[in-house]
Parts: structure tokens; sequence; C-alpha cells
């Protein structure tokens, strides 16, 4: 069997610098700002309460969990309860089960019907076209 | 080409209107056009993946596929489809979002949202309402 490199890239959640870490590292320390980054994937099923909660990984909020945190992961799944401002590198899955108070930055969201959601919301692989200055809405239009 | 009438009486704005005003319909509308200003409905409104609005929309549920500026309230739910570019502020007891929808705002979506609405928090600024006694 070949030695596949098993290496992903991470960014530091807190300066943003690029790190490359073996695909099971449970985390590393960011050259950056010499501070420790967690690079594993992780699951939350009870009342959790802390001022930071970021992982280069992929977190899930089961229905019994509650996330009191600010949020910086690369994946979240809620089915319980998060609150506090949430960043994903990649997505947010809000399940049906999910409540969600707090902004939440991400490319994907995805929400399911009877989920709760409060907050700031920016999704989407159309951000800049919404963030660029628009052709006036006027043009073309015509009052009937 | 003439569109075979619908069996569900939708109203549509086709995509080559474009309308500047205030709206309001029965049943289900559907928008492919241009369209500016306010719609008010208990009904279905659909806005087509073409389709360009600024608008306040108060409805009882809103599918949208096209493009959006302004308020969405929903009395039932909205559901954002994967082309949906959206900037607005969104209230509605539930909220559907496909993978690959845009969007900028204010989002309130639960069983409780709508109460909220009918404190100041989402109306008009305090200074802009007439003052009733
Ligand atoms: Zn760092």
């Amino acid at each position: 069997m070949g030695k596949l490199p098993d290496k992903r890239l991470v960014r530091c959640p807190r300066c943003e610098t690029p790190l490359e870490v073996s695909r099971n590292a449970k985390s590393t320390l960011c050259p950056g700002c010499h501070q420790n980054v967690r690079t594993e994937d992780d699951a939350v099923d009870t009342y959790c309460a802390r001022r930071e909660f970021f992982t280069e990984g992929e977190v899930t909020v089961g229905k019994k969990g509650v996330l009191i945190a600010e949020v910086r992961v690369v994946r979240l799944v809620v089915q319980g309860e998060v609150k506090g401002t949430v960043q994903a590198r990649e997505s947010v899955v809000v399940a049906k089960t999910g409540r969600v108070y707090g902004d939440i930055r991400t490319p994907v969201l995805s929400v399911e019907a009877g989920a709760q959601v409060t907050g700031r919301c920016e999704f989407g692989p159309g951000l800049a076209q919404l963030r660029a200055p628009e052709p006036a809405v006027d043009a073309g239009v015509s009052a009937a | 080409m003439a569109e075979a009438p619908k069996p569900d009486s939708t109203t549509i704005l086709a995509s080559d209107c474009s309308f500047k005003g205030e709206m309001s319909f029965e049943g289900s509308m559907r928008i492919d056009g241009r369209f500016e200003g306010k719609i008010g409905s208990k009904g279905r409104l659909a806005v087509g993946k073409g389709a360009h609005l600024t608008a306040d929309v108060t409805v009882g549920q809103a599918n949208i596929d096209g493009n959006l500026k302004g308020n969405i309230v929903a009395a039932e739910r909205v559901e954002l489809t994967s082309s949906a570019v959206v900037a607005a502020d969104l209230r509605a007891p539930k909220l559907v979002v496909a993978e690959g929808a845009t969007f900028v705002g204010n989002v309130h979506v639960g069983p409780d949202a709508l109460k909220g609405a009918e404190k100041s928090e989402f109306v008009v600024p305090m200074a802009a309402t007439p003052i009733k006694k």
C-alpha cells in the first residue's frame, strides 16, 4: 500500500493562518498566533456554555445539546440549540428540531421546516452579487 | 405564445412584465418579471427564477426562486430554493432553505416569529408612526 499524504489544509479560526495537519490530528499549534487550534470533529449532547467553541472540523449539536458560545467550525449540524454567533466555513444545517439564536455566516445554509432561527443571516454563493453595487432596479421598470 | 390557463387560477406577472405599486391577490400569484412595491395577500406567492422584486411582502406563503430585496412576512411559511438570492428581513413560523440559496438579512423564524411582529422591533420607527389616541 502506498503512503497517501493523509493531510488536510485548515485555517486558524483566530488569525486565518493556513495550517497543514494530518487528517486525524486532534489539534495543532498555530504559528501565527501561537495558540492551540482544535481540528477534531465534535458532538455536543449536553449543556455546554463557554466563550468560544472553535474547531476546524464538523460539529453536531444533538437533540439534547445546548451550545452557548461563539461558534467557529467547518460544518455545523444543529438538532438541538445554539446560542451565539455562528461561523462555518462550509455549511450549517438546522434540522427540524434545531434552534439557533444568533447570527449565522456560512456559504451554505439548510433549514428544515420546523426549525427556529433568530438572528442576522448571511449565506449562499451569491453573496458577492448582493454586496456589489447593483444596477438600478429601476432600469426597465416603468409605472404600470 | 399564450400559456394555457392554469387550473388553480394563479395570477402571473410574466417575465417580460414590470410592475410598480401595490398589489394584493387572492389564491396564488406568480411573479416572473420585475416588481417594485408592496404585496399583501393571505395566499401564496411564487417568485420565479428570473424575477426581480424590490418589495415589502406580506403573504401566507412565499416560495422564492428568484431575486428579492425588502421584507418578507409570511403567516405560514417561506421557502428559499437553491436559486434564490434574497436581501431581506424575514419573519415566518416556518422557513425552508435549500442548499445553494443566498440570503442576507435578519431572520426570525419559529412558532413565535409573528408575535414579535406586532411589537415595535420590526415595524416602522416610532417617529414615522402617526400618534393616535
Ligand atoms: Zn492563529
